[in-house]
C-alpha cells in the first residue's frame, strides 16, 4: 500500500479474455450495467467468477480495478487516506474513489472477507443515489454512469460472522456461478492450456470425482481453476498424476489419507 | 598390541564377566563362550544395552535359559530388527512360562522360523492401515456412499463392502496395499455398473439359488466388469493386469471364458447379459478366482437392497411432493397437486451407467431445478434401477401424505400433573404445518436443573483428551488476536499525531523522519454470545451421551480461554404439556465445579420437541447483550415426540423457529451425528448452517473445531 494510487489507463484490458458462457450471465451483466445496477457473483472459488468480469471489462471497453478483499481491508483502504510526504499531509485516493472518479468497473473479491464498516460506503454507492461519500476530504463524489460495482462472495463459507447483510446483498444484481458442464469445463481446460480433448476430459472427469469427496472429507472439490493449472502442467510436459498430485491434491488437503485417496483417483485415471 | 586391540580385548572380558555373572555360571557349560561373547561385543552400544538388560530379566527366572539366549541373540540380531528379536524372546519367556524351559529353548532354537514369519507379518496390509484411505477414494470413484467394514468374507451387500481383515500375498506392504485398492474397486464397480440393479437381484435369486450358477454369474461378472474399467479406468486397468495372472492353466481358462463371452466387452453390456450366458457356461471348469476378487451373496445384497429401496422411494415422493408444493404455491393452486404431470429426463451419455448422470426435471411442462440433497438420492436410485421407475414418480397416496402429517393431538389429558401448572413453566406456540398457522400457548416448558453428576467424569476426559485440549487451545489461541489501535504503523487508517510530531522534531533536528506514522485498527474484540443446545432424548443413550459430555467439557475449557459468553441447556420431553430444557450453564454464571458436576450428570431422557426448546433457549440468548449470537445444537436424529411431532410437522416447526431466531438477529448452527441429516437439516438450518459428523467419536474434536471455525 506504498503506492496507493492506480493508474487506471494501465487496467484497461487490451486483449480478449478468454471466457465460456454458460448462460445468461453476459446479457444479464450489460443489462445492469446499462441501467447502473451494481451486481453480485456467487460461486465457490475458482469457477470462473474473476475472469467474466475481466472479460467484461474487456466488452464494455471499461478500466477495471480489482480489489481482494482480505479481513484486515477497511473503508479507508477502499476510499483513501492522508499520507505524510516530507513535512506535509497529502491525500491520495484508494482504489474504489478511483474508480468512481474514472468511471471504471471495481470489483470486490471476496467481499465478505472485508471488514463490516466498508459497508458504509458501499450501501450509497449501490443504491439510485451512486454517491460515495468522501469523510475525511468532506466531498462526496457522484458516480459518472460508466462506473460499475461488482462484489463476489462464495456462500459455501460456514462463519457466521462473514455472512452478507441482507441490507447489503438486496442492493445487488445476483448472478450464481457453479462449475461448469462436462462439456464446457473440458473446452476451458482444452483452450486454456493447450492440452489435447482426451487428456482434457481425463481431467474434467478427477475433477468431478474429488467433488463427489467434498462434505466427506473435502471442503470443497478441485475448481476449474485448479484443474487448468495441472493441464498447463501437463502440456509442459509433466506427467499427468504428478501434475494432479501437485496442482490439485496438495492444494485441496493436507490429510494424509486424502492426500492418498486423490493421488489414486488420478491414478486410475490416467 | 595396539590400543585399540587392547580396548577391544578388555571390552570382551568385561562383557564375559558381566554375563557369567548374571548367569551364575551357567554360561560357562556352554561351549565356545569366547565367539559368543566376540559377537555380542560387535553389537551396537543400544543393542548391547537390549541384551544386558533382557539376559538380567531372563536370570532371573531361569539361569540356564539366560545362556541360550545368550547363545543365540547375536544370530538373531543378523536376521531381524530390534523390535523382531524383542518379539522373539519375549514369546520364549512366555512359553517357559506356560510350558516350562524345554519347549522355551526350543522357542529360542527356532529363531529362523520365527525371523520369517516375523518378516511376513510385517509386509501385509491390515484393515485399519487402509480403510480411511479406502472410504475416500471410493466415495472419489462415485455414487452413493458406501461402508468399508472389515470381515472374512469379501464381497458387497451394496450399502458396505466387506473386506479382508489383512492382506498378505505379496512380500511389499505396497502390494498388498494395492490388492486391498483393487478388492475395493472391483466391488464398488459392481454397484456402480449394474450387477445389482433390482431385475438382475430379481432374476438371480429366481432361477438361481443355487451355489455353482452363482459362481459362473460372479465370474462372467468380472469379465464385464474388467471391460467396464478398462474403458473409463485406464490406470486401474493396468493394476488389474498386473495383479490378475493366477498360474498359466487358470490365464488360460480366463482367456478361454472372456473369448466366449466376448459380448460382455461391449460398451452395452449389462448385468442381463451375463444372466443370459449363467446356462450355456454351466459345463465349462470355473477359472479360479483372482486376488482382488470376491465372492457373491444375492441373498445379503437382496436384503439391503429392498430396505434401501423402500426408503429411498418415500424419501423421493416426500421431496417431490414438496417440489410440487413449492410450485403449487407459486401459482395459487393447490386442489389439482394430483393432476401435475412429473417427468424426469435424463441426460445420460453412456448408457449403461457408469456415467454420472444428468437429471432433467419436468413438472407441468415447465423445467424445475433440483435441489442437491434430491440429485444424490436419485443417484442411488438409479444405481438400482437404471432409471427413476414410475412407480416413484406417482403422487404419495393421500391416506400416506396425510398420516406423515397428522393433526397435532391436543394435550394429553388425564395427566393432570399438579406441577405442570406451577409458576415456573413458560408457554410457547408451535407451528402447525398442516393448518399453516400457529397454534398459540400450545407447548408448556420447564427450566429444570441437571442433577449434579461425578466430577471425576470431567477429569478423566481432560485426561484422555490431553493432546487433542491442547491443540484446540492453540487454535483458539490465534482467534484471540492482538489489542485494537496499533499505534506507529508504517501505513494505516489515520495519522499517529504523537508520532508526526516526534516526526517533525527529528526532521528539525536534521535526522531522518520515521516512517511510522499511522494508527490502524486491529481485530475487533470478540463480542460474541452461544448458546449451546444440547439432545437428551432417549436415542443418545450410549456413547453418544458420552461424546456430547466429553465434547462439553473440551468446549468449556476452549471458550474459558476465549472469554465468549455461553450458555449450555439439554432439552427433551413428552408431549407438549411436558416439554424440559435443563439447565447447564447459565450465561452469566462461571465454569465452576457445579457446572462440570452438571455436565458430568447429563443423562438421556425422552423425546425431542425442538420447537420450543429453540424458542425458549433463543428468548435467553436474545435478553444477553452481545453483537453476535449464536445458538448451535448438538443433536443425533430428527425432532420427535410423542403424539405426532414426526416428519415433516416436527420439521416445520423446528424450521419455523429457527426462522423467528434468525429475524431476531440470531445465527443457528447444527452439529449432528445423524448420517440421513442431508435429507432435512439444509431445509430447516439452511445449505451451511450444519455439520455432520460421520463417527462419534470424533464429536469432541470437531465441535470445539467447528466452533472456532464458525466465530472467525
Amino acid at each position: 500500500m506504498s503506492t496507493p494510487a492506480i493508474h487506471t489507463e494501465q487496467s484497461l484490458i487490451a486483449n480478449e479474455p478468454y471466457y465460456e458462457p454458460v448462460a445468461d450471465e453476459v446479457a444479464v451483466f450489460t443489462a445492469a450495467y446499462r441501467n447502473k445496477l451494481p451486481v453480485l457473483l456467487k460461486g465457490p472459488t475458482g469457477c470462473g467468477k474473476t475472469r467474466f468480469v475481466e472479460y467484461m471489462a474487456w466488452r464494455l471497453e471499461r478500466p477495471m480495478i480489482t480489489v481482494a478483499c482480505h479481513d484486515d481491508l477497511t473503508a479507508s483502504d477502499l476510499i483513501g487516506r492522508y499520507l505524510v510526504r516530507g513535512g506535509e499531509t497529502v491525500w491520495v485516493d484508494g482504489p474504489l474513489t478511483s474508480a468512481v472518479r474514472n468511471g471504471s468497473i471495481c470489483y470486490l473479491d471476496e467481499v465478505v472477507e472485508a471488514r463490516k464498516d466498508t459497508s458504509v460506503v458501499i450501501h450509497p454507492l449501490c443504491d439510485d443515489r451512486r454517491l460515495l461519500p468522501i469523510e475525511k476530504l468532506g466531498e462526496v463524489l457522484a458516480a459518472p454512469p460508466e462506473f460499475c460495482l461488482v462484489i463476489s462472495y462464495n456462500p459455501g463459507y460456514q462463519s457466521v460472522l462473514k455472512d452478507l447483510k441482507q441490507s447489503t446483498r438486496q442492493r445487488f444484481v445476483a448472478l450464481e456461478f457453479n462449475y461448469p458442464s462436462v462439456e464446457v469445463e473440458q473446452t476451458i481446460i482444452e483452450k486454456e492450456s493447450g492440452i489435447d480433448a482426451t487428456a482434457a476430459r481425463q481431467l474434467v472427469k478427477f475433477g468431478h470425482m474429488t467433488r463427489n469427496l467434498k462434505g466427506s472429507g473435502l471442503d470443497e472439490g478441485a475448481s476449474t481453476r485448479l484443474l487448468v493449472n495441472a493441464a498447463k502442467l501437463i502440456h509442459e510436459g509433466i506427467a499427468p498424476v504428478v501434475a494432479t498430485d501437485t496442482a490439485v491434491a496438495q492444494a485441496l488437503t493436507d490429510d494424509e489419507d486424502m492426500l492418498k485417496a486423490v493421488h489414486e483417483l488420478s491414478r486410475s485415471i490416467f | 598390541m595396539s590400543d585399540e586391540s587392547r580396548q577391544n580385548f578388555l571390552n570382551r572380558l568385561r562383557i564375559q564377566k558381566d554375563l557369567e555373572k548374571f548367569t551364575a555360571g551357567a554360561l560357562a557349560r556352554h561351549g565356545n563362550v569366547e565367539d559368543t561373547v566376540a559377537r555380542i561385543a560387535a553389537l551396537e552400544r543400544r543393542d548391547q544395552d537390549f541384551v544386558y538388560a533382557w539376559v538380567e530379566l531372563i536370570a532371573r527366572s531361569n539361569h540356564e535359559l539366560a545362556a541360550h539366549f545368550i547363545g543365540r541373540v547375536a544370530g538373531a540380531f543378523d536376521k531381524m530388527e530390534r523390535s523382531g528379536v524383542e518379539d522373539w524372546v519375549d514369546q520364549a519367556m512366555t512359553t517357559f512360562d506356560n510350558r516350562g524351559l524345554g519347549f522355551a529353548i526350543e522357542a529360542l532354537e527356532n529363531v529362523d522360523d520365527f525371523a520369517r514369519e516375523y518378516a511376513s507379518r510385517h509386509v501385509r496390509c491390515g484393515f485399519d492401515d487402509a480403510s480411511g484411505f479406502l472410504r475416500h477414494f471410493v466415495r472419489g470413484l462415485g455414487g452413493r456412499e458406501l461402508r468399508v467394514i472389515s470381515d472374512q468374507s469379501t464381497f458387497t451387500d451394496t450399502e458396505s463392502l466387506y473386506l479382508p481383515d489383512v492382506v498378505n500375498l505379496y512380500p511389499e506392504p505396497e502390494q498388498n496395499f494395492t490388492i486391498y485398492k483393487l478388492t475395493a474397486v472391483h466391488l464398488w464397480a459392481q454397484t456402480w455398473y449394474g450387477t445389482w440393479r433390482y431385475q438382475v437381484v430379481e432374476q438371480l435369486i429366481r432361477q438361481f439359488d443355487d451355489e455353482h450358477p452363482m459362481a459362473i454369474f460372479n465370474r462372467l461378472e468380472c469379465i464385464r466388469l474388467e471391460a467396464c474399467i478398462a474403458r473409463d479406468f485406464p490406470g486401474l486397468s493396468r493394476e488389474f493386469r498386473l495383479f490378475g495372472s493366477v498360474g498359466e492353466a487358470g490365464d488360460a481358462l480366463w482367456d478361454e471364458w472372456r473369448h466366449r463371452a466376448s459380448r460382455l466387452a461391449e460398451r452395452d453390456a449389462s448385468a442381463a447379459d451375463s444372466l443370459a450366458l449363467v446356462e450355456a457356461f454351466g459345463e465349462l471348469p470355473l477359472p479360479p478366482l483372482r486376488p482382488f476378487e470376491g465372492d457373491m451373496f444375492a441373498g445379503r445384497v437382496r436384503q439391503a437392497l429392498f430396505a434401501r429401496i423402500e426408503r429411498e422411494k418415500s424419501a423421493f415422493q416426500r421431496a417431490m411432493q414438496e417440489l410440487r408444493d413449492q410450485d403449487d404455491r407459486g401459482e395459487g393452486g393447490g386442489d389439482d397437486a394430483q393432476k401435475q404431470l412429473v417427468e424426469v429426463e435424463m441426460q445420460d451419455e453412456a448408457g449403461a451407467g457408469g456415467e454420472d448422470v444428468n437429471f432433467q426435471l419436468t413438472i407441468d411442462g415447465e423445467v424445475t431445478s433440483i435441489p442437491e440433497h434430491m440429485k444424490d438420492l436419485m443417484g442411488s436410485i438409479m444405481q438400482d434401477f437404471g432409471e427413476i421407475p414410475d412407480d416413484h414418480l406417482e403422487p404419495l397416496e393421500r391416506g400416506e401424505y396425510s398420516d406423515a402429517l397428522l393433526p397435532q393431538k391436543g394435550d394429553v389429558d388425564g395427566d393432570d400433573d399438579p406441577d405442570l401448572n406451577d409458576a415456573g413453566s413458560f408457554s410457547y406456540r408451535e407451528w402447525d404445518c398442516v393448518r399453516q398457522r400457529f397454534r398459540e400457548g400450545f407447548c408448556t416448558l420447564r427450566e429444570l436443573s441437571v442433577p449434579p453428576g461425578d466430577e471425576g467424569f470431567v477429569t478423566a476426559t481432560l485426561d484422555k483428551h490431553r493432546g487433542l485440549l491442547k491443540s484446540i487451545k492453540r487454535s483458539f489461541e490465534a482467534v484471540l488476536g492482538e489489542s485494537r489501535l496499533q499505534r506507529r504503523q508504517s501505513d494505516g487508517d489515520d495519522i499517529d499525531l504523537d508520532a508526526l510530531v516526534e516526526a517533525f522534531a527529528d526532521v528539525a533536528q536534521g535526522r531522518e523522519m520515521s516512517e511510522y506514522l499511522y494508527t490502524r485498527y486491529r481485530n475487533q474484540e470478540r463480542n460474541i454470545a452461544v448458546m449451546f443446545m444440547v439432545d437428551m432424548s432417549g436415542s443418545t443413550l450410549g456413547w453418544v451421551n458420552d461424546a456430547e459430555r466429553e465434547a462439553l467439557v473440551l468446549l468449556c475449557e476452549a471458550l474459558e480461554m476465549l472469554g465468549d459468553r455461553y450458555a449450555i441447556f439439554g432439552f427433551s420431553g413428552r408431549t407438549n404439556k411436558r416439554c424440559e430444557v435443563y439447565r447447564i450453564k447459565d450465561f452469566e454464571e462461571s465454569y465452576s465445579s457445579a457446572v462440570r458436576q452438571r455436565i458430568s450428570g447429563i443423562r438421556p431422557k425422552a423425546y425431542t420437541r425442538m420447537g420450543v426448546a429453540i424458542r425458549h433457549l433463543g428468548q435467553l440468548l436474545q435478553r444477553t447483550q452481545a453483537r453476535t449470537k449464536l445458538l448451535i445444537t448438538l443433536s443425533d436424529g430428527r425432532p420427535e415426540d410423542y403424539g405426532g411431532y414426526k416428519g415433516k410437522y416436527g420439521i416445520e416447526d423446528t424450521r419455523h423457529a429457527l426462522l423467528e431466531l434468525k429475524q431476531g438477529g440470531i445465527h443457528s448452527f447444527c452439529v449432528t451425528i445423524d448420517n440421513e441429516a442431508q435429507e432435512y437439516l439444509p431445509h430447516m438450518y439452511g445449505p451451511a448452517n450444519f455439520a455432520v459428523i460421520d463417527e462419534v467419536e470424533k464429536l469432541p474434536y470437531k465441535v470445539a473445531d467447528i466452533y472456532r471455525r464458525l466465530t472467525t
